[in-house]
């Protein structure tokens, strides 16, 4: 019942075997992964890739390229130095997205035809790769901080491996109308990460922030759980039958045990898949052989 | 000359940014280069040059320059696919080498360093499908880049004529399930290939993708796995040459003649629009295409 649900490495503490084996445990059968996760790992990245292959968990995606639009010059090179070392380190965990999220630089520009060529060049970049861009507008981004924003511009970059990642706590956080969702083609929508917070008004960047990377929570927790329903069966009414993931930051998360973390979000995944999508059980075996 | 032969009506040129002008060789990577070479002689091309510095012989026939690198650092790349050859790299002639890569750079294509040793040409490359790379060359007008990097070997013509008028035609590439869209808007935006109709087709294996060169001189094929076929993962790589020749009869019965076997079964057999051979050393075979003069 959890198929086409995980959880991110981020949203619990320790080493990442035990992460991938507190997820496996709860019943999870993918994980997204951060680089974080992998280059921290204290084995390297080879024992790191190990793990996850050793684990039985298929990788969600591969997280996170930021800041990478619409610089120049020598920016605009390191960047793209950053950016191929992010996409080696994804092929070499076959994960099949990376999430590149909106600038926040003010060195960056705002034109959105810049930003689209950058896109471009960073999806044309993941080709041989065998990986697809999903392109994140963070609700604190400088020039893209909705997803109609982001959507946009991936329309002008106009590459059939450059999507969007969405993130419910962007778009909550921004109060971009779900209406917006119907202009999406579900076929470019290559992420969508869900998490919820605890109080409905975010209007600086700063509170943004700060909720996003302290206090958010699974979906089912928060205050925004009609919109979260909302926003996942009108993805479903679109026809996106893609992953989903809970991208949870949460402080108090980070000290408890793995096993207590993974069972809130094995929770969140069952209202979900049985109160909101009402998806139906899996086929007996004996159905599928024939 | 165009694959569709000469054009009747006066359709604008498509966009050539890279001056891309044929195919100036192709390179395949082995452990077992005598086993290759064997191979490539009975289809009728022969050993010409030797590398200066690295294991890597030059063989050739009519217009066709082929390199058999059997380096060890470049030849891993086949000892992991149990020492099957496989075909490493591609040439392409272009009006301006450093040009055309530091275009290709900043449309996001991945570098290949460069190993040459002194009074060695420098060809830049980046990274193409698996671990194959795609050269670029500009010298191949006014003299020949292996007077440079080769010694040929005494006592052989070295300008041995086509077998059956054989020329490169194109090159087949196996992609992933999926992957057709990704590939054709990396080649069209890279190197300005075309997209052909689905209804065009040529030889006797109409699957997968045609694109064409901006130069109309050769093809490429993406093909996709099957899908009725579960194999998982499939590698994405260069998977075999196709080469153009004015009589696919004749020329099979010259190659059976000298040992090239063929695939004959009631699906697929020769025909008089092409013929497969058989394939050796685990993954080299040669798609014959019929080709208008």
């Amino acid at each position: 019942m959890l198929d086409g649900f995980g959880m991110d490495t981020i949203t619990l503490a320790g080493p990442l075997e035990a992460k991938l084996a507190a997820m496996a445990d709860a019943g999870f059968r993918q994980v997204m992964l951060s680089a974080r996760d992998i280059v921290g790992n204290p084995g390297g990245i080879s024992a790191a890739v190990a793990a996850v292959q050793d684990s039985g968990l298929r990788p969600t995606g591969f997280q996170v390229l930021r800041d990478f639009e619409g610089l120049s010059g020598h920016l605009h090179d390191y960047k793209v130095d950053i950016a191929r070392s992010m996409l080696e380190m994804c092929a070499a965990l076959a994960s099949k997205v990376l999430l590149a999220c909106s600038s926040t630089s003010r060195h960056a520009s705002d034109d959105l035809d810049v930003i689209a060529a950058d896109l471009r060049k960073l999806a044309m970049m993941a080709v041989p790769l065998g990986i697809k861009v999903a392109y994140e507008g963070l609700s604190w981004g400088r020039t893209v901080n909705e997803f109609t924003t982001s959507w946009d511009v991936v329309c002008r970059a106009d590459c059939p491996n450059l999507g969007i990642g969405l993130d419910s706590f962007h778009i909550f956080a921004a109060k971009t109308p779900l209406d917006s969702i119907e202009d999406l083609d579900a076929e470019r929508i290559f992420l969508v990460q869900l998490s919820d917070f605890m109080w409905h008004d975010t209007p600086s960047f700063e509170e943004r922030m700060a909720t996003a990377r302290t206090f958010r929570v699974f979906p089912g927790e928060g205050v925004h759980s009609e919109q979260l329903a909302d926003m996942v069966l009108r993805l479903h009414k679109i026809g996106y039958r893609g992953d989903y993931s809970y991208e949870v930051f949460n402080d108090d998360y980070q000290q408890l045990p793995m096993s207590v973390v993974a069972e809130r979000a094995r929770r969140s995944t069952l209202w979900l898949s049985e109160d909101v999508l009402h998806r139906s059980p899996p086929l007996p075996a004996w159905v599928a052989q024939h | 000359m165009t694959l569709q032969g000469p054009d009747r009506e006066a359709v604008p040129e498509q966009a050539n940014r890279l001056g891309i002008d044929g195919i100036e060789f192709i390179e395949y990577a082995t452990s077992r280069p005598q086993a290759l070479g064997q191979v490539l002689e009975a289809m009728g091309f022969r050993p010409v040059a030797r590398h200066r510095s690295r294991e890597i012989v030059l063989y050739r026939q009519g217009a066709m320059n082929l390199v058999v690198n059997a380096h060890p650092d470049d030849a891993r790349v086949s000892a992991t696919v149990d020492g099957q050859p496989v075909i490493s790299g591609v040439a392409f002639r272009v009006q301006d080498a450093l040009k055309a890569h530091t275009r290709c750079m900043a449309l996001g294509a991945w570098d290949v360093p460069s190993h040459a040793k002194a009074m060695e040409l420098h060809i830049p490359a980046i990274r193409g499908p698996g671990g194959s790379r795609f050269y670029f060359v500009d010298r191949w007008k006014e003299f020949s880049i292996y007077d440079i990097d080769f010694v040929t070997i005494p006592t052989v013509d070295p300008a041995p004529p086509a077998l059956a008028g054989m020329r490169y035609f194109g090159v087949v590439q196996y992609i992933g399930a999926d992957r057709s869209a990704d590939w054709i808007a990396y080649f069209e935006r890279m190197f300005d290939f075309g997209l052909i109709p689905g209804d065009k087709r040529f030889g006797i294996l109409p699957k997968g993708t045609l694109m064409h060169s901006p130069c109309n001189s050769f093809l490429w094929q993406l093909i996709e796995p099957d899908p009725l076929m579960d194999d998982g993962e499939t590698l994405e790589c260069l998977q075999r040459l196709g080469l153009g020749v004015p009589d696919v009869n004749a020329a099979v019965g010259e190659l059976k003649s000298r040992g090239v076997e063929f695939v004959e079964s009631a699906r697929l057999h020769p025909e008089d629009r092409g013929a497969l051979t058989r394939t050796v050393l685990g993954a080299v075979s040669f798609e014959l295409v019929h080709q208008v003069e």
